[in-house]
């Protein structure tokens, strides 16, 4: 057993309670970076490791409703100390996923949190409920984390993320389906309050918030002059965003007590510890999971 | 593909750096554990200590030997930049082998094996490995400068587009690679299985060529990578027919030339998308 700092607010080894759920540990993947948490189970480490030891939970890629072809490339590129994306939501669609993903993981024991998204909080409800109805037995589902980035078609395009009342709604939607597993809604940093947004999440029925999103983003190709990502501007995540993001969790735990599952810029073990300080009740490792992917592993083992 | 060899993820350091041409640099990295690739196949590579770089870069490999593997780069970017001034004995992370590789012949059939630049060593390896004396082997660079010269002694033949810098002793064709093989083709017809890595300008006429002859074409594949594993998504190349995308580093970088949209590979613009939003901001 490793010695932890004697400051941490809670102990952050074994088990741990989100609502009506027990997670198995508190160093998950973040959704986007570590696929649905089928890829990777084959790659070892020199001591024989896989990159799923210990992980509390993979957060899957997105998914909505039907499937999506995502963004033209090129969709990555490194910006120095930040990685920028625009993959445009690729995902299988929730039909597929139910039938060979959400079952695959359960039957390979990855802890797993459904990250969904919809265009309407109708969509939340019926992602939700479906997903209930075929997951309901997978005795590793143990929840569902709403990403609530996507703009608001139905409503003009407004981002549902920076509107209170429909971070709200959409959670509200979701939370008369989600049964016994934990509902998470995953908050964007680019608003003046997010802890605005958390409190219009735990109105909902939220059991907690994941935070934070990736920054908005963007980088100049100078041999052209032009945006590197054809869609100009993207998601900005990695090291860079480390101080953000604590910033985002100490502002919404300050003010509103909620749990947090911190992540954004988490690579290591120290920057796992500096979230649990500010209160986060568990960690995601997004970007650094894409460049190894025993980096959450790596935390978890850290913390055993 | 079970019978891919063992991916794992490695440190170790640079053993040598060698200077190939004006251009390109041979790294050998020394492992903590052997490694095992087929050609094609690749890795990603990251740089330790102060170097660490946000993304890995993938590089195919050209050679392992025990715990050494051995890659080839240009300068393109910042990481590549970093590779260029490192000394022995820097930190490296090393993820791989991945990828699907080129298979070894599936009948007598002989190969044109296309490799531009960088795109060498997949060809390379699977030359030394099942090449066969039938075979066509063609190697194009810009100049003579540019042409690893070291590598290509055994039964390669090089195009370059200028001939400043080729060496007095070394006979090469003036113009692309594809005119190297168009000029050889003239008097050779046989029918072949191609095999080509490099530039997408090279990838695209090497698949305008099969299709033209009817003969199956196999292309290594490259996009921008984020991850190398497939988690990320970010690495597609638009397939026929609208029909979404593959990724690089999972379903190739090894793939058919016939599935791949050649028309909107590296043309975004011209890629219809079903995104309806500004996706990329916030997300995951």
């Amino acid at each position: 057993m490793n010695t932890l700092p004697a400051w941490l607010p809670c102990d952050p080894r074994g088990e741990f309670r989100l609502g009506p759920r027990v997670f198995p540990g508190r160093v998950w993947t973040a959704s986007g970076c570590f696929g649905y948490g089928l890829n990777g189970h084959d790659i070892v480490s020199p001591d024989g490791g896989t990159p799923l030891d210990d992980i509390g939970a993979v957060v899957t890629k997105t998914i909505t409703l039907a499937p999506r072809h995502g963004n033209p490339p090129p969709r990555i590129w490194d910006a120095g100390h930040g990685a920028l994306n625009s993959i445009g939501l690729e995902n299988v669609g929730l039909d597929r996923f139910l039938d060979e993903i959400a079952p695959a993981l359960d039957a390979r024991a990855v802890p797993f949190v459904v990250s969904i998204a919809g265009t309407a909080p109708a969509q939340f409800s019926e992602m939700t409920c479906r997903l209930r109805e075929a997951a309901a037995g997978f005795a590793h589902w143990h929840g569902v984390e709403l990403n609530l980035s996507c703009p608001n078609v139905a409503e003009g395009g407004i981002d549902f993320g920076r509107d209170p009342a429909m971070v709200r709604a959409c959670v509200e939607a979701a939370a008369g389906e989600t049964g016994d597993r934990a509902l998470l809604a995953k908050l964007t940093p680019n608003v003046a309050s997010i802890a605005e947004l958390a409190l219009a999440a735990a109105d909902g029925g939220a059991h907690g918030v994941t935070a934070i999103n990736t920054l908005v983003g963007m980088d100049i190709d100078l041999a052209t002059g032009q945006p590197v990502l054809p869609r100009r501007r993207g998601g900005y995540s990695g090291p860079a965003l480390l101080p953000v993001a604590l910033a985002k969790v100490d502002e919404i735990v300050q003010e509103t007590g909620l749990p947090v599952i911190g992540v954004g810029g988490v690579r290591r073990l120290d920057d796992a510890l500096k979230f649990f300080a500010v209160g986060a009740v568990a960690v995601q490792v997004g970007t650094a999971q894409m460049n190894n992917p025993f980096a959450a592993t790596a935390i978890a083992a850290a913390l055993r | 593909m079970s019978e891919l060899p063992q991916a794992s993820r490695l440190t170790g350091q640079v053993v040598a750096l060698d200077r190939l041409s004006t251009s390109m640099y041979e790294m050998t990295l020394s492992l903590e554990r052997p490694v095992a690739f087929l050609p094609g196949q690749f890795c990603m590579l990251n740089l330790g200590g102060d170097r660490e770089m946000v993304l890995s870069r993938p590089f195919s490999i050209l050679h392992t030997d025990g715990p050494r593997l051995s890659l080839l780069f240009k300068v393109v970017g910042a990481g590549t930049r970093l590779m260029a001034v490192c000394e022995p004995g820097a930190p490296v992370a090393c993820l791989g082998p991945l990828g699907r590789p080129f298979l070894p012949p599936t009948d007598d059939r002989p190969h044109l094996l296309l490799a531009g630049g960088v795109g060498l060593p997949p060809l390379l390896a699977w030359h030394r490995r099942w090449g066969g004396d039938a075979d066509l082997n063609l190697f194009g660079g810009r100049d003579g400068g540019d042409v690893p010269w070291r590598l290509l002694s055994d039964g390669w033949q090089c195009s370059v587009d200028r001939h400043d810098g080729v060496p007095a002793d070394r006979e090469t064709f003036v113009g692309t690679v594809i005119d190297l093989a168009g000029s050889v083709l003239d008097t050779d017809a046989a029918p072949r299985r191609m095999l080509a890595c490099g530039p997408l300008p090279l990838l695209r006429a090497a698949a305008g060529l099969a299709r033209e002859r009817g003969w199956e074409c196999l292309v290594s594949v490259e996009e921008r990578m984020g991850c190398g594993y497939g988690v990320c998504r970010g690495c597609v190349v638009p397939r026929v027919a609208g029909d979404g995308y593959v990724t690089a580093c999972q379903d190739g970088p090894v793939i058919d030339a016939a599935a791949v949209d050649w028309a909107s590979f590296g043309r975004a613009e011209a890629v219809a998308t079903d995104c309806g939003c500004e996706a990329g901001e916030d997300e995951s």
